[in-house]
């Protein structure tokens, strides 16, 4: 097989990495910003991880929303010269939040919004909004430095495809006719008249109260009417964002395991992503367990009896980890038809620091191949 | 049912992706209904997984039988949405006025967490239900969480509704619900975990997070994939050296399970070992294993 995903990292100036949970996505982000690195393709890895496994295999201590520089010191110590600049943050979803505010949101409205029990809420504790912030960063990066290299790790799939449709959501929120509706009188009343949809007399106000009280409602009406003015700076990133994802310099790396309850996600992932248009440089197989040569099987029916079922035990057992792992890279290969899969076997070590990235990108690059 | 586990009501399984948190929750409920508590598995507004597992068609947003003593729901927003407005409003005709509307729909969607909320609420409400005769419609409700991250979000709804939402139906409501979570005489969360360092330092993480930010207690930590003692160093000599590999692979595995679960149990809470399956097909009898590899009974 060609080295497709070395080809695709060169190609592009922004890779996203998708998947579920707990397949090593993080893990083959952070490989493929490093590897593209030492090849002289300076790069930075983004992660909005909440467990800040990033940080781990990175052998740091802990990332904030600054762009570091990983340490020569831990280069050295794998043995490793880089010929460009590797980078790694973590998102800081309330840091990005409130950047965006203080950019966009005029002057006078800037302290109310900050202030606002919604936005609070909005920007810490509401589900959703990290990947909201996550394309928001990835904008940020794109248009204010000059990296070559962009590597996302995007969230968990549970969640995942909500990147895609981040942008367009928060638009929904300020621009749609139902918004419309809801804000009309609040902003023909101005800034001394924010009693949003006529708080004591409307029916369906009334009804909502009763869950929310009629204070959130006023919150809600307060929070809206002064983000009101930011449609036009967001409408604008949105769409930016959107064309950002779509271009030809951007790829999608989709990494999955072998095991079955991995593959289906990995599959519905592959077509949703096709459905949007989304550009998957590959999907790759983590850990996927090699057969066992059948020398060995030889070997071990010539083994004094103790030794001999202790191994055939251990022998079975990697026989019977394979032949799944082998049908699951079938059944994947079949139904995502098109896009070049990339297997990566599975190790015996945690990877967990500059060392283990490098020695998985051998298989990511091409560098080594691994087929079942 | 294990002794940590016995007497409680709520069982919240979470842990790092992947580790196999549905698995455990189905396990747990199967051995609970087992011992003739009425339980109900919930699985969160994700693909529902847990009636396959037990080879049953699926069960969708309706609480459904699975097994003598067994029930399964898939909550889902929209329809936890709906049962949460109509027990409050009583009636149906109001509930369609309202909520169905378009424009209230779109506003409800940005409430903070009021999906997480209404999810987290309709479980919470099948704890209190009664049958006619006066007992618990459900002995013991046992959630396959979100993970790691999410989990800490999901959980956190209550307290941050009652922080940030006025007093009302509402906030009551979240008071409740953050109470009978918090309460370690009804709630214990099991922690699902791997022996790999990644995950390990992400359970003791978790662990402190549900501890410290939302006050949940673990009662039982389960150390999946753990990998028994089989070979010593001895078990290396005179082998080809793909051979010799195996063992060294395997005794590397077994160092790691060992470390793993010396870490685990540095968390002062029981830890269980469930060892790594290799069966054909992970169906309803790799989960009468697991249950039965729980023990406890």
């Amino acid at each position: 097989m060609s080295p497709v995903l070395r080809e695709a990292v060169e190609h592009s100036d922004v890779v996203l990495t998708v998947g579920s949970g707990g397949v090593g996505k993080t893990t083959v982000a952070a490989a493929l910003a490093l590897r593209a690195a030492v090849e002289g393709q300076g790069s930075l890895v983004c992660t909005i991880d909440p467990a800040r496994r990033l940080a781990n295999s990175l052998g740091l201590e802990a990332l904030g929303n600054a762009e570091l520089p990983i340490a020569p010191a831990l280069f050295d110590a794998a043995g490793l010269k880089p010929r460009a600049t590797m980078r790694a943050m973590m998102l800081d979803m309330k840091r990005t939040w409130d950047d965006l505010i203080t950019r966009y949101a005029p002057a006078d409205k800037r302290d109310k919004i900050l202030a606002n029990r919604f936005y609070q809420s909005l920007s810490s504790a509401l589900a959703g909004s990290q990947e909201y912030v996550a394309m928001e960063k990835l904008y940020e990066l794109r248009t204010h430095r000059d990296y070559p290299l962009i590597v996302l790790d995007t969230p968990p799939t549970a969640h995942a495809l909500d990147f895609l449709d981040a942008p367009n959501r928060l638009l929904d929120f300020m621009d749609n006719d139902a918004a419309k509706w809801l804000l009309t009188p609040a902003l023909a009343a101005g800034k001394f008249g924010l009693k949003l949809f006529n708080l004591g007399g409307s029916y369906v106000a009334k009804t909502i109260s009763r869950f929310t009280g009629t204070e959130t409602l006023q919150q809600l009406a307060d929070f809206m009417l002064n983000i009101s003015g930011m449609n036009e700076g967001f409408k604008e990133r949105a769409r930016q964002t959107r064309a950002l994802l779509e271009a030809d310099s951007t790829s999608f790396v989709l990494v999955t395991g072998p095991m079955p309850e991995r593959l289906d996600e990995a599959i519905y992932f592959h077509t949703l992503l096709k459905q949007n248009k989304m550009k998957v440089a590959a999907i790759v197989v983590n850990r996927v367990h090699a057969p066992v040569p059948v020398a060995l099987w030889e070997e071990v029916a010539r083994l004094p009896t103790q030794q001999q079922q202790k191994l055939e035990l251990t022998l079975k057992e990697s026989d019977l980890q394979a032949r799944q792992d082998a049908r699951g890279v079938a059944k994947l290969r079949e139904a995502c038809d098109g896009t070049p899969l990339v297997l990566v076997p599975r190790f015996e070590h945690d990877v967990h620091d500059l060392n283990g990235l490098y020695e998985l990108s051998h298989w990511l690059w091409g560098d080594r191949l691994f087929e079942v | 049912m294990i002794p940590e586990l016995h007497d409680k009501r709520l069982i919240v399984v979470t842990g790092k992706g992947g580790v196999g948190k549905t698995t455990l929750a189905c396990a747990l409920a199967l051995q609970s209904a087992r011992e003739g508590k009425r339980t109900l598995v919930c699985e969160v507004n994700a693909r529902e997984r847990i009636s396959a597992l037990l080879g049953r068609p699926e069960v969708g947003p309706e609480v459904t039988a699975l097994d003598e003593n067994l029930w399964a729901v898939d909550v889902r927003p929209h329809e936890a949405m709906r049962e949460y407005a109509l027990m409050l409003l009583k009636f149906e005709s109001i509930y369609n006025a309202v909520f169905e509307n378009r424009v209230v729909r779109y506003f409800l969607r940005f409430i903070p967490s009021l999906q997480e909320l209404v999810l987290l609420g309709k479980i919470l409400f099948h704890l209190k239900e009664k049958r006619p005769d006066g007992s618990w419609r459900f002995d013991r409700i046992i959630i396959d969480a979100p993970a790691t991250g999410h989990a800490i979000t999901f959980f956190s709804v209550p307290q941050v509704i009652i922080d940030t939402v006025p007093p009302g139906a509402m906030s009551s409501d979240a008071s409740w619900m953050r109470d009978a979570l918090v309460d370690p005489a009804t709630t214990a969360v099991v922690l699902v975990s791997l022996p790999e360092e990644m995950p390990v330092n992400e359970t003791l993480e978790l662990h402190a997070a549900l501890r410290d930010r939302v006050k949940m207690t673990t009662g039982l930590v389960v150390l999946n994939g753990f990998v028994e003692p089989r070979f010593g160093a001895e078990d290396a000599e005179g082998l080809s050296p793909e051979l010799a590999e195996m063992v060294t692979t395997h005794r590397t595995r077994e160092a790691m399970s060992r470390e793993s679960l010396e870490k685990l149990r540095g968390l002062g809470v029981r830890v269980v070992t469930v060892p790594r399956l290799l069966l054909a097909d992970f169906d309803r009898k790799a989960i009468e294993r697991i249950a039965a590899l729980l023990g406890g009974t």
